[in-house]
Parts: structure tokens; C-alpha cells; sequence
């Protein structure tokens, strides 16, 4: 061995060992990045993969009205579950499983095959069916409790209430807005398990129990949105209108005492109507809101003293603005007139004179105070702000159309709430849709008290404008709406609506905006009729609803009318609505008789196909009840015809009245033994189905 | 009897440095495998690797007794052995996943291919004794790689890819050590870089992705990037003090496999934590340490080529064993050194310690 190589050895030993210090950092480096950096997402990996929990869902609170009456409540229904580790023959479960579920016993197998640690097989089933699988005893499948949401009212304020998806979440409305408190939380069942699967003996489940949502009380007054909603509907076949809609609040407190839009959707089954029902017009939809936009330009100009009451107006039919001319909508002009009859009349060239004294700064200025170009913070999903021009930019033009409700887009609810303002002596708030939330034993959360933006006008303003308003009412443009024995304080607009490129010929909005009694306002309430077919003037199809639903709401909050103060007209006893669907139409009105209601009768036929409230609901006595007999009740999907046999002409009548089908009786006798088409049967809604009796 | 100069020479540092590996290896083996035992048998490979690391401890004490150049002697017998032995394997190994590596003798099944890598360290080593300063041409290194090869490919037909990769780091490890032109080492790595893709074809599928699931076990979770994924998961969320021992969810639910023999570095990870893991790293560094420098300071070629030979190789385990549980090196059935269950490894890194501590107790050269 020469002493040279005796020298690299001992190098290359050292470099190996230099080697081996390089390999040791290494590997300590890789556990630094392991165990410090990645840990935390690692050790949740190492939970996931061990613990598996099955939902125990949370009931979801109860929806009630301003008077304790439920509108969504949720009922419980079992689900059914699988663990896929545990279960033992994937493709004999399946099959069983598939047959009392009715599903693909294949794709049943592919889901039970798959390595995951819990899925759902079928959710929210029927009793009968979880009966069956309490029978049976499969590894790896069990049953939890879900519940399913029910709207008893049917289509009643669908809008305002929204609808919940299949984890019960809400989807819309106040199921949406007021999600975290109604949905609870929920529980579950912890189960711990090994890499095959098994569970960990000696390792109690842990259970989870759910805390049930809170229960929601509306400001909504389910008899007024009855009332509403009956004259929507009337409204809607009428005027056959895109659509309709009625917001109707109390001015005092803001509170929404009814909001609907017709048409709109049964939230029981809201999937099976298209996503545009769904849509809440009434907050959602910016619109020109013409003539009932005045009753802010009148407060504008009121409150600045540009204006008096008594100040003469000349109209000669036009006048000219920045080299155009706008034209009074009565041609020829109004005449001499004072700003109380500008305002009586509707007459443009008067509101054009006003805007243009009032200013760019003056009248934007009022049209902030009054809650307009920003949200309302009502506590509803997809509320729009409107579309006000740029203060910066506006032209005198501008101002002038303004001043008549044009170039200026406001949503429905922002208009009711600045109409509400005026009736509130000036002071404009936040409209509410949610008076309290309680918890399941009563115990108050959280309460809503008026919640003041501000005073948009003075008090002695208000008072102007209200007896300005009034006049319309009682002499002017808005004279549909007048009831008797009332004051009424109201405008009625007309606006042509906007397209691509400018106004579109033949389609308005009709409207009217008011409130009442003017002197002690117990409520406000705007009437938006889109694109009537006919008649389109706001004073001669808006005001008629305004009325109708007033009377009502009149008899309804025992208001007692001014001229003639008899008691026994206000102490009208209330009824329940007897379901008349099917009936002859004479014998519905007789029955409607009995009970103190009177029947209005829409169309032409035989037999009622549908009635306007529905059976049950409550409605002062003396009230109209609309009764159909072509339109049937239910317009989605196919009716499965029920089996007849056996029941006597009466029990027909009605359960056939209740799945929206005719009925042609044939032969005398008690009891039904023949039907075509046969029981089983699908068929569209409104089919006559032939019942022979003996 | 050894004589009083020769105990006084023993490098104790490696002696207790093994005792406290083989002690710890001990406690995590009970604590992966108890719980998955009938209880009368709780700790039956506790058990059995502790009686064979005792019986082990008398073997070392023996061989100690003989100089370490007697072997010398017995190299190319044992070489003979060695081929045998791996046929052998062939005709009558057992099959255990996938390989043909076992031979049943008695209550024992024994793997050949562990006591190969020694016989191939103590057999190479008394090659290149000769060699030593002589390997500048081709003409000298190829034989080198011949007497290496042969071995080598019977590992790799068994297939244990795994200790034919040991045989090749023993190899480079002991003639880089042996003063190899590093320009022909240069040479050696490009050609065997260029041989790859040849190589890569005569793999068998399922090494093949071993081989390159470790760089995205997601690929696979279930299969083959299974033991990855559920080591590192162990390891992770073992966190800085771990679960404790007997605590390691990963290890003691079986969700991560093998865990008492290739993966029972992942399991002190878990229950140890970075702090266990860490002390078990430091101390094979102390080993690894020691045994370099029984290298260097070796009274003769021989011994320097023996303990080369061994460093090597413990560090190969522990770089491609450790590398594995922590997701940087493919999987290929490398034990840990000292510490994986198996009684066979447990014997051969023994006597190589064995052998480290002979070669250093005769490092000076006896004067008379």
C-alpha cells in the first residue's frame, strides 16, 4: 500500500462521510416539512379518513304570520343512508333496496361499490317505504331524520317566503334572508373506524343532538295577502297583464302587512315552475314609474316653496324644454288651473313648470331623501336600487320628464316606502318583513322596531301633499279608488314602458300608489298592473284594485267609516271559505250564500273549475268570492286519476275538485262503479273525467 | 479471551448507539403490532426479535474474538455461498408480495438476500484489496463489476429490487473509497444513466410504479400510492411530540400497512413525533459517524473496505428507508436498519456492527 493511496482513502472517507451529513439534513428537512408545514392538513386527513359522521338534520323553525297563522313548517321524513364499508353484498342491497325504493337497482350497486365513507340512497322517503326497510335488516344501510318543508297556504306569499332546497337550506325569500336563524344546527353521530372498515370497539358513538331553527313571525297579515292576492288574481285574468303586483304596508311602522306578484309559484314544489315565477317583481324590478312619481315632485316642490296649492298653472297642451317639446297627455291642454288641480289632473306641462323651477340639487335632493337610486334594506333577496341619472350629468331635459316619473327607474318597493313616508308625516323607514324571531319555547331573540332613514319632508308638507292627494282621489284622475265613507289619499300613473331604443308602443304600466284613512293612515299600498291587454290608464285599471282590496282591508282592521258611522257594517263576523270547485255553478253560489259570501262568476260554464280565495281561507262576510269554470285549478304536470268505486256522488265531486279534474256524472244511483278514463290513468289538469253511478 | 488492550480499543459509542436503536425499535414494534394480536400472543414479535437481538449480541461477542482478517480467508468460499444461496431462492423460496425472497429452515424463514449483502460487502472488500490504487483503467474495473454483477442480477430475477440496489451502492460506495479514477467513475454513472430506459423495460410492472408513484401517490390512492399517502399522513400528523406511544391512529387502526417492518419509521413519526423522529435520526448519524471513521482509521486496505462497505450500506438503508415513509423515495422494501422487524436484516446489521467494532479494536498495529 503506497502512502499516496493511504492519503485518498482517507479524502474519499471524508467525503463520504460529508455524504452522509448531506443525506441526514435531508431527510431531517423533509420531516420538518412534514410534521410542522403540511401537519395540519395532514392530521385532518388522518381524522376524515377514521370518523365518520351521519347528519342528524335540525328541524327547521316555524314561518308564521304577524298573527301566530303558519305559513312554512317542517314535517319530519326519514332518509335513508349508506355506509358502503360496511355493507356486505353491495349488489343483494341494492336490489333490495331498489325494490321497496323504486331506483335503478344498477346505479344503486355502482354508488354502494363506491369507496366512500357515507351517501345518501334516497332522501326524504314515505312512510309505507321506510316501513318496508325497518323490516329488513341490511349492514350499512340505515335511517335519519330529515325534514321536508310544507306551505300549507299553497302559493300564498310565495314570494315573500321563498322556498328550501334538499338539505332544507333556503333558497329564497325569507327561507334565504332569515336562513341562520331558522335552519338550527345540526347534529350528528360520530363513529370511529379502522382501515377495513369496522367499527372501533369500546369507543362509544358520540351523539351530536341537533338544536332545532327558530320560529320567524312575518309582518305579513295572511288575510290581507288573501285579499291582495284574491284581486291579483282577478286582476291578472282581466287585464291579462304580463303581471301584477301589490306591496300594502303599515306607514307607521314600515312593516309589509301583504307583498305578492301574480303569477307565481306554489312553493311546495317550486322546481316543477320555471325560475322566472320565482322572481320577486316587486323588490327585483326597476320600472318608469310615470304619473304616481309626481306625489314626489309634489313634495319636492311643496317643500322647497316653489310651489303653493292655490298658484295658477297655465297649460297650453305642450311646452317646450331645451328646443322638445312635451306634450300634456291631454291634448289641447288643461287650461288655467291651480298646482292642487295640476296635480288632480296628472297635467304634465304643470310637473314640467315645477320640476324645472324646483332644480337639478333641489329635486335629486328630495329623490335621495325619499329612499330612491340605493336599496330599501328590506330583508328579501335581490332587491334591485333602480336607475336615477348622474346628478353631474343630468340636463334640464331630464329634470323636466323626472318630474312626470320618466327617465327615472324606481322598484315597486321603494316607491311604497317614499308613499309611506308622506302618510308618516314626512319620516321615511326601512320597510321590515320580519316582526320577531322567536325560539322554540317563545323565548323573543331579536325584534324589529321602525327603523327611521329619516324625515324626507316636514310635517306641515306632509300634511299638504296628503290633502293634495286626497283631491285625486276624491275629483281627480284617481277616482276608481274612492270608497265611500273613506278618506283617500292617492295618483294613479301610466307609463309607457321602455325598450331598446325608446318607448315601445301599446306596452304600459299601469299604477296606482295611496294610502288610508289620509288623516290616520293605517295603510299605503301600490297596485302595478304590467302590460294590460286593453284599458291601460292607471285610473281606470289600477284604482278599481286599489278599491277592491281596500274595502276589504277596511271591513278587515274594523275601520269605520267617516260619513256614516253604523256599527252593525263594521262588526262583520268572519267565514271560512267553502270549497265550491266542481259544484254547479248555481248550487256554488247558493252554498256561498249560506255562509254570507257573495259569488262573483268570471266566465261562462256549467260546473266552477276554480275559486278565488280557496277553500278554507278566511275572508270578512259579505266578501266577493271570483268563481271560474274553464280554467282549472292546477296548471303543472299530470294528475294520476284516483279509483272512484264506491263513493258516493258528493265524495267524487270533491276529490276530484281537489286534483284540479272535471266531472260528467252519468246515470242515478249512490255509489260510483264505472269511470273513464280509468283509475291509474295520467292526464292533463282539467280533464273531464265520465263517473257512471247506480 | 480477549485481551485487556482489545476491550479497552472497543468503540462503545457504536455498542450503545445500537443498544438504544434496538431498545426503541422494541417499544414501536409492540406498540404497531399489539393491537392487532390475540392477547395471549400480544407481544410475539417483541418477543422474537428481542430474543434473536440477544442471541445476536452472543454471535457479535464470539466473532469479536477472531480477527477480522480471518475472512479474508473464507471470501471467496462465501461468494460461492452466496450464489447458491440466491438460486436456492428460485427453486425453493416462498412467494411472499410478489417476490420469491423466503427459505423456510425449520420454525425460521430466513431471507437469503439479507445475508448477501454482507457476504457481498466481505467478499468485495477482499477483491479490492488487492485492487486498492489500481483501479484507473477500464481494464481493472470491469472485473470489479463482473464479480458484482452476477449476484446482482440473481437478486434482481428474485426480484428484490430493493437489495440489488443495496449490492449497487455497496459497490460504489467501496470503490469510490478504493481510490477509483473518478473520471471512469464519471463514465460509469453516465453509461448506467444512458442503460436506464433498457433497465426500466425489464422491470416488472408493479415496480415500476413503486418506483414513480411516490412522486404523486394521488394517481393511485388506493393501490400502490396507498402505503405513501397513510405514511406521510402518519408522519404529519404525528406533529412535534406525536401521539405518544400506543396513541399513532394511522398505525394502530391499520391504516397504514407494514407498519412494525418497512414503514416503522412512519409509526415513530406518529407516536414520537418530530422530537422522536429526530433523536432516532440523530443517532444513526452518531453510527454512521463512527463507522466512517472506523474507515479511516482501519489498520489495513481490508478493514477500511469492510467498513466502507457497511457504512454504505447502512446508509443507503436509512436514506431510502426513511426517504420512503416520508414520501421522497420510491417504495422498494428496504428495511430499517436495526429497527424494522425481521430477523434476518436484525442479524446482518448486527454482525456488520459486529465487524465495525472488530476492525476498530485492532486499528493500531501491533508493535512488539
Amino acid at each position: 500500500m503506497t502512502s499516496a493511496s493511504h492519503v485518498t482513502i482517507r479524502k474519499r472517507a471524508a467525503l463520504l462521510f460529508l455524504f452522509v451529513t448531506v443525506v441526514m439534513l435531508g431527510l431531517v428537512g423533509r420531516l420538518t416539512y412534514l410534521q410542522f408545514i403540511k401537519s395540519e392538513w395532514l392530521r385532518e386527513n388522518a381524522t376524515d379518513q377514521r370518523v365518520r359522521e351521519i347528519p342528524v338534520e335540525a328541524k327547521r323553525g316555524i314561518i308564521y304570520d304577524r298573527n301566530g297563522r303558519e305559513l312554512a313548517v317542517s314535517v319530519n321524513t326519514e332518509s335513508v343512508y349508506a355506509i358502503p364499508a360496511e355493507i356486505v353484498n353491495a349488489d343483494e342491497t341494492a336490489a333490495k333496496l331498489a325494490a321497496i325504493l323504486t331506483l335503478d337497482a344498477d346505479k344503486l350497486s355502482l354508488k354502494l361499490k363506491r369507496r366512500q365513507s357515507f351517501t345518501w340512497v334516497k332522501r326524504k322517503i314515505t312512510e309505507s317505504e321506510a316501513l318496508a326497510l325497518k323490516n329488513i335488516d341490511l349492514p350499512g344501510i340505515g335511517l335519519t331524520q330529515e325534514g321536508r318543508r310544507q306551505y300549507p297556504y299553497d302559493n300564498l306569499a310565495s314570494h315573500v317566503l321563498g322556498f328550501t332546497g334538499i338539505d332544507s337550506q333556503g333558497l329564497d325569500g325569507v327561507e334565504l334572508t332569515f336562513d341562520s336563524y331558522l335552519k338550527g344546527h345540526p347534529g350528528g353521530i360520530v363513529i370511529e373506524y379502522d382501515a377495513r372498515g369496522q367499527e372501533i370497539p369500546y369507543v362509544s358513538h358520540r351523539y351530536v343532538p341537533p338544536v332545532d331553527g327558530q320560529n320567524i313571525y312575518l309582518t305579513i297579515d295572511v288575510v290581507i295577502q288573501q285579499i291582495v292576492e284574491r284581486e291579483l288574481d282577478k286582476a291578472l285574468r282581466e287585464t291579462q297583464a304580463k303581471s301584477v303586483s301589490i306591496v300594502v304596508i303599515q306607514p307607521k311602522t314600515g312593516e309589509i302587512l301583504a307583498l305578492a306578484n301574480k303569477p307565481d309559484y306554489n312553493p311546495n314544489n317550486f322546481a316543477e315552475y320555471p325560475p322566472i315565477l320565482w322572481r320577486n317583481g316587486a323588490i327585483s324590478n326597476a320600472y318608469e314609474p310615470g304619473s304616481t312619481f309626481k306625489i314626489i315632485t309634489t313634495s319636492a316642490a311643496l317643500g322647497d316653496n316653489v310651489v303653493t296649492p292655490e298658484e295658477k298653472f297655465f297649460d297650453p297642451g305642450e311646452v317646450e324644454v331645451q328646443g322638445r317639446f312635451i306634450h300634456c297627455w291631454k291634448a289641447g291642454g288643461h287650461g288655467s288651473q291651480t298646482f292642487t288641480q295640476v296635480v288632480q289632473n296628472s297635467c304634465n306641462v304643470g310637473f314640467v313648470n315645477v320640476g324645472l323651477r324646483l332644480g337639478a340639487e333641489a329635486f335629486y335632493r328630495y329623490i335621495q331623501a325619499f329612499g330612491f337610486g340605493r336599496v330599501t334594506g328590506i330583508d328579501l333577496p335581490g332587491e334591485a336600487k333602480g336607475i336615477i341619472i348622474n346628478q353631474e350629468k343630468v340636463t334640464p331635459i331630464n329634470i323636466a320628464t323626472m318630474a312626470m316619473g320618466q327617465s327615472i327607474a324606481v322598484t315597486p318597493i321603494q316607491l311604497i316606502c317614499a308613499a309611506g313616508a308622506i302618510a308618516n308625516d314626512g319620516n321615511l323607514l326601512r320597510p321590515q318583513i320580519v316582526r320577531e324571531v322567536k325560539e322554540k319555547d317563545g323565548n323573543v331573540i331579536r325584534q324589529f322596531q321602525p327603523d327611521s332613514v329619516g324625515n324626507a319632508i316636514n310635517d306641515k308638507t306632509a300634511q299638504t301633499v296628503k290633502g293634495i292627494l286626497e283631491n285625486v282621489v276624491e275629483e281627480g284622475s284617481g277616482r276608481g279608488a274612492s270608497v265611500e265613507g273613506f278618506r283617500i289619499a292617492g295618483k294613479t300613473g301610466t307609463a309607457q314602458k321602455v325598450g331598446s331604443g325608446g318607448y315601445v308602443a301599446g306596452k304600459y304600466v299601469a299604477s296606482f300608489v295611496g294610502f288610508a284613512p289620509a288623516d290616520d293612515p293605517a295603510f299605503a299600498m301600490l297596485v302595478i298592473i304590467d302590460e294590460p291587454v286593453g284599458p291601460y290608464y292607471g285610473g281606470v285599471i289600477a284604482a278599481p284594485v286599489f278599491n277592491a282590496v281596500a274595502k276589504d282591508i277596511f271591513q278587515y282592521m274594523k275601520l269605520i267609516p267617516t260619513a256614516q258611522k253604523n256599527p252593525d257594517q263594521v262588526e262583520h263576523p268572519h267565514v271560512i271559505v267553502p270549497g265550491v270547485i266542481n259544484h254547479l255553478v248555481a248550487d256554488a253560489v247558493q252554498d256561498l250564500k249560506k255562509v254570507q259570501l257573495q259569488a262573483r262568476v268570471e266566465e261562462t260554464g256549467d260546473r266552477v273549475a276554480d275559486q278565488v280565495p280557496k277553500p278554507g281561507s278566511r275572508v270578512p262576510e259579505g266578501s266577493f268570492v271570483l268563481l271560474y269554470t274553464l280554467t282549472p285549478r292546477y296548471a303543472v304536470g299530470n294528475i294520476t286519476v284516483p279509483d272512484l268505486t264506491g263513493k258516493n256522488e258528493r265524495e267524487t265531486v270533491d276529490i276530484l275538485a281537489e286534483l284540479g279534474l272535471f266531472i260528467q256524472p252519468f246515470g242515478h244511483g249512490i255509489n260510483a262503479v264505472n269511470q273513464n278514463p280509468a283509475p291509474g290513468s295520467k292526464v292533463p289538469p282539467g280533464t273531464t273525467v265520465v263517473v257512471f253511478y247506480e | 479471551m480477549l485481551s485487556r488492550r482489545l476491550l479497552k480499543n472497543l468503540d462503545f459509542t457504536i455498542i450503545i448507539v445500537t443498544a438504544v436503536l434496538i431498545l426503541i425499535s422494541l417499544v414501536i414494534i409492540g406498540s404497531a403490532t399489539h393491537i392487532n394480536n390475540p392477547s395471549q400472543e400480544r407481544y410475539w414479535f417483541v418477543e422474537r426479535q428481542g430474543m434473536f437481538a440477544l442471541a445476536n449480541i452472543v454471535i457479535v461477542f464470539i466473532l469479536l474474538h477472531f480477527d477480522y482478517k480471518s475472512l479474508g480467508k473464507y471470501a471467496n468460499l462465501l461468494y460461492a455461498v452466496n450464489l447458491i444461496m440466491l438460486m436456492a431462492v428460485m427453486f425453493v423460496g416462498q412467494s411472499a408480495l410478489g417476490a420469491q425472497r423466503w427459505i423456510q429452515i425449520g420454525p425460521i424463514s430466513l431471507q437469503p438476500s439479507e445475508f448477501s449483502k454482507i457476504i457481498m460487502i466481505i467478499s468485495l472488500a477482499h477483491m479490492l484489496d488487492k485492487r486498492s490504487g489500481k483501479l484507473n483503467t477500464f481494464k481493472e474495473i470491469i472485473p470489479v463489476f463482473i464479480y458484482v454483477g452476477v449476484p446482482f442480477l440473481l437478486v434482481l430475477k428474485q426480484p428484490d429490487l430493493g437489495t440489488a440496489l443495496v449490492f449497487l451502492a455497496i459497490l460504489f460506495g467501496m470503490i469510490f473509497v478504493a481510490g477509483i479514477n473518478l473520471k471512469h467513475l464519471g463514465a460509469i454513472g453516465l453509461a448506467g444513466a444512458a442503460l436506464m430506459p433498457i433497465f426500466w423495460h425489464f422491470l416488472k410492472d408493479y415496480q415500476k410504479k413503486r418506483l414513480t408513484v411516490f412522486l404523486d401517490p394521488n394517481i393511485d390512492p388506493l393501490g400502490s400510492g396507498y402505503h405513501i399517502i397513510q405514511s406521510k399522513i402518519a408522519i404529519g400528523s404525528g406533529m412535534l411530540f406525536g401521539k405518544g406511544l400506543f396513541g399513532g391512529t394511522q398505525s394502530q387502526l391499520n391504516f397504514l400497512p407494514e407498519n412494525h417492518t418497512d414503514f416503522i419509521f412512519a409509526v415513530i413519526g406518529e407516536e414520537l413525533g418530530f422530537i422522536g423522529a429526530s433523536i432516532v435520526l440523530l443517532l444513526y448519524f452518531l453510527l454512521l459517524y463512527r463507522s466512517v471513521k472506523v474507515a479511516g482509521e482501519a489498520r489495513d486496505n481490508f478493514g477500511m473496505l469492510l467498513a466502507t462497505g457497511i457504512s454504505s450500506m447502512l446508509m443507503f438503508h436509512l436514506l431510502v428507508n426513511v426517504g420512503m415513509t416520508a414520501g421522497i423515495m420510491p417504495v422498494t422494501g428496504i428495511p430499517l436498519p436495526l429497527m424494522s422487524y425481521g430477523v434476518s436484516a436484525l442479524t446482518t446489521n448486527m454482525v456488520c456492527i459486529g465487524i465495525l467494532l472488530n476492525i476498530y479494536m485492532r486499528r493500531q498495529k501491533i508493535m512488539f
